[in-house]
């Protein structure tokens, strides 16, 4: 059962010539994990917020094709229906503290609510929801003293504990040092693997490539690839639009060119890299002088 | 501690667990009568509101707020109006040139007691009450969320605020900006800080308008709070004869004027 499912869907922000999404489909299975890359300015961004309902219903514009997401379709459902479906997490994190409450733990239990939880069911699942992301420490610390990352695993509780169907992250990592994103990352894996639907924005390949069941590659607005990782982490088109790649593809690549990788399929991670190498046969160092 | 944007002393006391309601009554009382009221009434108000401050067991804390900031204020005042303030016949004292007369000095006395009443019976609100209380109830009784949310988050990012201009002033200065000449330099250095700063809140602001969206702030539902804020037959009593006091001390000053 598809979750996610857009079909041919083009968006133009207000006052733009050119769409930001251009016949874009994409279908998402219940429980699915799918990272979406892209350089800067590809769209990734409006496809998370059209996942999420922001796009048309919050930035207005020229929107056609059809959105559903949830059982919920763009044209007849509104905004506060879509949230409570669908949290979306981006990438600032101190934008993302509501500035209303005080402590953590009033940070969280704010979207609880907005949406009308009785109280004691709240307390219950805000205690929960830190539990699960491991900030239960921070509950009474405001939340501006917090650091990125803890800032950002919050903005996370916060909606995790609004228990969506749909999880979007736009590259909830890029503005946090290593320690934070690995803890952003960590939290994220654990809600992927407890089989939440999960739309991961990302920069990060060898990341996705061990995590992500599946990868969309987005370019000018279009999806160019859609595939497993390592069949749209390693394409060669990647290459040519000037993607980040992996730096364990780009070696394995430079390799093959001189006969040092002989399998098919180029490696993402550094433990595919490694089996990899370890299968070529005669790969030793005194052997690669000759074959010079 | 993780108040610290706020004045609130969480500690327990009579005045702490009054409903939040109450208090703004109190302080709304004080003032209306100190203002309106028969001119007397002001200095004996304000010796009632530092009583108040002793119930609410945060005296410590008001003594830093009365001397760091009620009292410099007051003495500007005092001594502004008692010295500065022409005409009155009966001179004390003179100053310089100028002769202090006894009328000022009790219009000045008088101008201090209510200006003390106001701040410090604000003062005691927001020592004893816990801010995301004093929303949660008045939410609760009406007053509109966006409005509660503009009131509190401003006060939260004000600080914010400032630390990020000093950055922005900071890396102006180091790429050779002059912040430190004269006034009209200075006022010229600060043009380059309006953008950054005027920019950056406005996609700032559109974020948080779509964080807070999407933790359902404007969901049609109702509202329900974290906490959970008492409201006893005891507040209710307070506040009843609040306004009785505050429109008896307007009758007062109708009849005896
Ligand atoms: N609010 C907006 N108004 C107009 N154009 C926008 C807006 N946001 C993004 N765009 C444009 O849409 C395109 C896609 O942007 P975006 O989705 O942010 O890309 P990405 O997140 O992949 O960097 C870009 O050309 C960008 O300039
Ligand atoms: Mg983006």
């Amino acid at each position: 059962m598809a979750i996610v499912n857009l079909h041919n869907v083009t968006y133009k922000y207000p006052l733009t010539e050119t769409p930001a999404l251009q016949n874009v489909n994409l279908r998402v299975k219940e429980g699915e994990f799918v990272a979406i890359i892209g350089r800067n300015g590809a769209g990734k961004s409006t496809l998370c917020y059209t996942l999420a309902g922001f796009v048309p219903h919050f930035f207005k514009g020229e929107l056609t094709g059809s959105v559903e997401v949830a059982g919920m379709d763009a044209s007849k459902s509104h905004l506060h229906e879509w949230v409570l479906n669908v949290g979306l997490v981006f990438q600032n994190p101190f934008n993302q503290i509501s500035g209303a409450k005080y402590t953590v733990f009033e940070e969280i239990a704010f979207g609880l609510e907005n949406i009308g939880v009785p109280r004691d069911e709240m307390k219950v699942r805000v205690e929960e929801a830190m539990r699960l992301t491991g900030i239960s420490d921070l509950a009474d610390r405001s939340p501006y003293s917090l650091s990125g990352g803890q800032q950002q695993r919050v903005a996370l509780t916060s909606i995790l504990v609004m228990q969506p169907k749909v999880l979007v992250l736009d590259e909830p990592t890029s503005q946090l040092d290593p320690i934070g994103a690995r803890e952003v990352f960590g939290v994220i894996r654990t809600m992927a693997e407890q089989g939440m639907t999960v739309v991961l924005a990302e920069h990060k390949v060898e990341w996705i490539a061990r995590f992500a069941d599946r990868v969309v590659a987005l370019h000018e607005g279009k999806i160019i690839l859609d595939g497993t990782p390592r069949e749209v982490l390693t394409s060669d088109l990647l290459l040519d639009k000037g993607f980040g790649i992996s730096r364990y593809t780009s070696a394995a690549r430079k390799a093959r060119e001189l006969g040092l990788w002989r399998q098919e399929q180029l490696p993402v991670t550094l433990e595919e890299a490694a089996e990899g190498f370890a299968l070529t046969p005669n790969a030793s160092p005194k052997r690669r002088c000759e074959s010079k | 501690m993780s108040l610290n944007r706020s004045f609130f002393v969480p500690i327990d006391s009579p005045l702490h667990r009054l409903n939040p309601l109450t208090k703004l009554t109190f302080v709304f009382a004080m003032i209306i009568s100190a203002f309106l009221s028969v001119p007397d009434m002001a200095p004996a108000l304000a010796v009632l509101v530092l009583l108040t401050g002793f119930i609410g067991k945060v005296q410590r804390q008001y003594r830093t707020v009365l001397l760091k900031l009620i009292l410099p204020a007051i003495l500007f005042m005092f001594v502004m109006q008692s010295v500065f303030l022409p005409g009155g016949e009966t001179i004390l004292i003179q100053v310089g040139r100028f002769d202090v007369a006894r009328e000022n000095v009790r219009a000045a006395f008088l101008t201090v007691s209510r200006v003390f009443v106001m701040v410090s019976s604000f003062a005691i609100l927001l020592l004893t009450t816990h801010p995301s209380k004093l929303m949660a109830d008045l939410t609760r009784r009406g007053l509109p969320p966006q409005l509660a949310y503009v009131i509190i988050s401003t006060l939260q990012i004000l600080p914010q605020m400032q630390a990020k201009a000093q950055t922005i002033l900071s890396a102006q200065r180091s790429r050779g900006l002059d912040t430190e000449s004269t006034f009209l330099k200075r006022v010229r250095a600060i043009v380059p800080l309006v953008g950054p700063l005027v920019f950056g809140s406005l996609v700032e602001v559109e974020e948080r308008a779509i964080a807070i969206e999407a933790r359902g702030f404007t969901s049609p539902r109702a509202k329900t709070f974290l906490y959970e804020v008492p409201d006893t037959r005891a507040d209710r009593l307070i506040r009843w004869t609040l306004v009785i006091f505050t429109l008896l001390s307007l009758a007062a000053r109708i009849w005896l004027s």
